[in-house]
């Protein structure tokens, strides 16, 4: 590699560069801090990550390949990154009390959510089956260890050591895919692959090996038959880590499917119908299993679930259209979902969970305010209008209308219905019952600014969406 | 483009409900609501005093670019087939409010903002000129509705809100499909203007036919998907009721007339006799059920069914008189059984009891209310000189040319009517009262009369002199007829 080619693609790396040079210092840094400075540790982590979205925005302009065809900063990965830090900074800003009040606090928290932010960005950027893997990798494995943080607690330990072998296995099925394809077309460039598969008929050799790499990537965003390890971590890791996860890891794992499965070689292969159908299956099942859960943060998993299952439906419809709706419909996820878990997570005090869906009784009475805003979250999850879920869930329609798949638009459509039960559910809990205990939510002014911005988000983007829109538009693969 | 006078009419409520928000105190919240409601029937009849009723053009109408990249606008107008709704709209809310001031005692402040909220979505489904916004103003209404039943609702309100809120949203999922199918193959627009000019190919007229049936069928209700709405009914409260029935019903219909005969109109043609055969069910199943119950509030949500068949009947019939008559009875119908709903609401809260075997001998007691009453039901019998029997003649004389066997299921149904109507109006007000009547009721005071008086005044004054109204509709109903069968016959 020559130095100008070096110093293009440190430059096209620059974002992820801040950010992981950022957690070494604080790792370090870290050691350092007093327990009453700890607050120092937060708007250092925001800091890192708002540098790494100045130097993502200024390098916004132009395709740059990188490191030998291996990475790309291209329009694509930045809108994915800044997907990601959205999701990070709120995290970040739901966290401090949080941990203060479950007793986690400790500067590798923050660390190890700049490393999995730092995974995540190499995931959107990756365009070799290699850097995907790295990407990845070191994402799940800060998750691994996010998720049983709460050490003391058994559910959590739990939830950690099934999140690690399932994900291993996944890992372990996703790398043989990858040498599959290298023993076949002797490369795991996403370009070169293409090329050489493009004969007709493609080799069955590597059907089987795309058929591994779906199965390792649906894995990491929750698809069925791969969900089964989801409801159980959602319930087990710290809620905050749960929010975390359910927006930025998933926003990650739809930036690889979208730029393998939109790759030359899925879209002409047979495969393309198990997308159909992975579609339908995980809304299907994210739908009817949510209805029967009690707890809040397992419904919230079940539903995050059924929306994987809805934003696949957009890859199915595949092209322009349906890429931007994906894009557009986890930005807007992003925003209803840290709002909804942001409400959980301030319910979280003294010796409240807020876990059981029972404990939102009568919330309307107490806390009106609070109550608005979660029903405001819970019928934009729910896809009723004018808030932004429907918005979102309106421009997946439209691009499957659009290549003519219009049945599956309608089973979309009635999956929906389903799954806005559960949502309603929880309205009718907050509104139409009377409180049973008093309980002060922990409402720090971060917390406060996170809700409101959320909330900001959900109605904002469902009254003027034509400029997020044409963001998404903009910044689809190649365009 | 001039004073956007649509705007506000759709906002003003939208606004109140805001400035709600920082009010304390019920009585300046109820007074400020009612001040809203009033204001938004000001602007309403300004827009009636400048509507142009010589015109089948949109009046008043306004644009502005909404997602350009979507081909969504933000457009605004009114024709006669929507304006009179418009105004309906208005009045009913200003009539919620005041049926509300002492039946809703708690969460005063939370009432008010979504009856406001509801008000001004219920217009926008009336003025949208652009499919997108008309349905996000028509589902965004199951918001406030599933709060109203849900909160204030009767003691089965929260089975009665899950019900109404899903089967109302399954509707209209498919309905959005069919937009989105629409969209495509009307070239890439919501203007439902562009749509209805265009022709499309009779298979998918065909399909879009029924996805929108099943959305509007829901809402009118039509049997057999009618079941949501006697469980609605009787649960919420009367201003839900007031509400539901006065308006909500009318948009299934309006969605027909305004969606499935201009941009469908040959699918239309072709399956209007099954759009009959349902109405004549409607009608006389409708009766019967009403026929059977004790439950007062049963009884109207009940004859509402066979009502709103009256209403399906005459716009499908597809001619002139039935379509005029379709649009008056659906007028007719918010104005009659709104005024129903009100004084049931308005004896419950006097006795708690809506079983009609507890009452009797109400005449004695509260004169003047059984006086209205009367008035109201005769005029839900549609006996001549009320405002109804104008509408159901029009959709006889519609019906019996489309169909003999229509027609003479809807004069079975008249039949009916009469049947249900003066046994309740016997048991309720004549005779003497039951053994387990012990009710001390007292007589309509000046501000329920504020809300009653209105609305008998348009009962008599439709009935007796119902030119001005068949003005403002004719225009436009020929204009839609000529689209109809200019682009409806030939398959």
């Amino acid at each position: 590699m020559t130095d100008a080619a070096l110093f293009q693609s440190i430059l096209a790396s620059l974002p992820e560069i801040v950010v992981v040079t950022g957690a070494c210092v604080l790792l370090i840094l870290g050691q350092f801090v007093r327990k009453e400075q700890e607050y120092f540790l937060v708007w250092a982590s925001v800091a890192v990550v708002l540098i790494a979205a100045i130097a993502t925005l200024m390098l916004a302009g132009e395709v740059r390949p990188a490191y030998a065809g291996m990475f790309v900063a291209d329009r694509f990965a930045v809108f994915f990154k800044l997907v990601f830090y959205l999701a990070t900074v709120l995290t970040f800003f739901l966290s401090r009390k949080y941990a203060d009040i479950e007793g986690i606090e400790s500067s590798e928290y923050y660390v190890l959510l700049l490393f999995a932010l730092s995974g995540m960005m190499i995931m959107a950027s990756a365009t070799d089956l290699l850097s995907i893997y790295v990407g990845l990798e070191l994402m799940v494995l800060c998750t691994y260890v996010l998720t049983g943080f709460m050490r003391r607690e058994r559910r959590s330990n739990e939830a950690a050591l099934k999140y690690v072998i399932l994900g291993a296995v996944s890992t372990g099925i996703f790398l043989y895919g990858v040498s599959l394809v290298y023993g076949l077309t002797g490369t795991t460039q996403l370009d070169a692959m293409a090329a050489a598969a493009s004969g007709h008929p493609v080799d069955p050799g590597l059907l089987l090996a795309v058929v591994f790499i779906v199965a390792g990537l649906v894995f990491k965003v929750g698809a069925v038959p791969f969900h089964m390890w989801l409801p159980d971590v959602y319930e087990g890791a710290p809620t905050t880590i749960t929010a975390f996860m359910s927006v930025g890891p998933k926003a990650a794992g739809f930036a690889v499917i979208l730029r393998v499965f939109l790759n030359p070689l899925f879209a002409a292969s047979d495969v393309w119908i198990i997308v159909a159908v992975l579609a339908v299956a995980t809304m299907a099942l994210g739908s009817f299993v949510a209805l029967v859960q009690d707890n809040f943060k397992r419904l919230l998993a079940y539903s995050s679930i059924a929306h994987a299952g809805f934003a696949i439906f957009g890859v199915v419809a595949g092209g322009p259209d349906g890429i931007a709706s994906v894009m557009l419909y986890l930005l807007i996820y992003s925003f209803m979902n840290l709002g909804i878990f942001g409400t959980v997570i301030m319910m979280r005090n003294a010796d409240f969970s807020g876990e059981a869906i029972e404990d939102y009784a009568g919330l309307a009475k107490s806390h009106p305010g609070l109550a608005l805003l979660m029903l405001l979250y819970l019928f934009s999850l729910a896809g009723i209008p004018p808030t932004a879920g429907f918005f979102a869930k309106f421009y997946v329609l439209v691009a499957l209308v659009e290549r003519g798949f219009v049945m599956l638009a309608v089973i979309a459509v009635l999956l929906s219905a389903v799954a806005a039960y559960f949502y309603i559910r929880i309205v009718m809990v907050i509104y139409m019952r009377e409180p049973g205990r008093v309980f002060a939510p922990a409402l720090t002014p971060l917390v406060r600014a996170t809700l409101a911005f959320t909330a900001a988000g959900t109605i904002g983007i469902g009254l003027f969406p034509s400029w997020f829109l044409r963001l998404a538009q903009h910044s689809v693969l190649g365009g | 483009m001039g004073f956007p006078l649509l705007s506000f009419v759709v906002f003003t409520p939208a606004a109140g409900a805001a400035i709600l928000m920082f009010l304390r105190g019920d009585d300046a919240v109820r007074w400020t609501a009612l001040g809203v409601t009033i204001l938004d029937l000001a602007f309403c009849i300004a827009m009636l005093a400048g509507f142009d009723t010589t015109s089948q053009a949109m009046q008043f109408t306004e644009s502005r670019q909404w997602v350009p990249a979507l081909g969504i606008t933000y457009a605004l107008g009114v024709d006669g087939i929507s304006v009179l709704f418009v105004f309906l709209t208005a009045l009913l809310s200003w009539i919620c409010v005041l049926a509300s001031w002492v039946a809703i005692d708690r969460k005063v402040k939370e009432f008010m903002i979504s009856l406001l909220v509801m008000q001004a979505l219920m217009l926008g489904v009336f003025c949208a000129l652009d499919l997108f916004l008309f349905y996000v103003f028509w589902e965004a209404m199951l918001i406030p509705m599933y709060l109203i039943i849900g909160v204030w609702g009767g003691d089965g309100r929260l089975y009665a809100a899950f019900k109404f809120f899903l089967y109302t949203l399954a509707g209209s999922l498919l309905f959005l499909i069919g937009v989105i199918v629409l969209y495509f193959q009307g070239g890439r627009t919501f203007d439902i203007l562009a749509l209805t000019a265009q022709v499309l190919p009779f298979q998918v007229q065909s399909w879009l036919f029924f996805a929108f049936l099943i959305a509007f069928a829901v809402k009118v209700p039509m049997v057999p998907v009618h079941t949501w709405l006697p469980d609605a009914h009787v649960q919420a409260p009367t201003a839900g009721s007031i509400i539901l029935a006065g308006v909500l019903l009318k948009m299934g219909a309006y969605g027909f007339l305004r969606f499935s005969l201009p941009m469908l109109p040959a699918a239309t043609v072709y399956y209007s006799p099954l759009m009959l055969a349902l109405s004549a069910l409607a009608i006389v199943y409708g009766g019967l059920l009403a026929l059977a119950q004790d439950d007062l509030k049963k009884l109207v949500a009940y004859s509402s069914i066979s009502h709103m068949g009256f209403v399906t009947l005459g716009i499908f019939a597809l001619n002139f008189r039935g379509i005029e008559g379709g649009i008056l009875q659906m007028f007719n119908h918010g104005v009659t059984t709104g005024a129903l709903f009100l004084f049931v609401g308005l004896i419950y809260e006097r006795t708690h009891t809506r079983s009609i075997a507890n009452y009797g001998g109400l005449m004695k007691v509260a004169p003047v209310y059984t006086a209205f009453l009367a008035l109201f039901t005769l005029s839900s019998m549609a006996l001549p000189g009320t405002n109804s029997f104008v509408g159901e003649l029009l959709v006889l004389s519609g019906g019996f040319t489309a169909n003999l066997a229509a027609g003479a299921a809807a004069v079975l149904g008249a039949l009916l009517g009469a049947a249900y109507l003066l046994g309740m109006f016997g048991n309720v007000a004549l005779g003497s009262p039951s053994a387990g009547f012990q009710f001390k009721v007292r007589d309509v005071n000046a501000r329920e009369m504020a809300a009653i008086l209105p609305l008998a005044v348009f009962v008599l004054w439709i009935g007796l002199y119902p030119k001005p109204f068949l003005n403002i509709i004719d225009v436009s109903v020929q204009h839609l007829l000529a689209q109809v069968h200019a682009k409806g016959n030939g398959q």
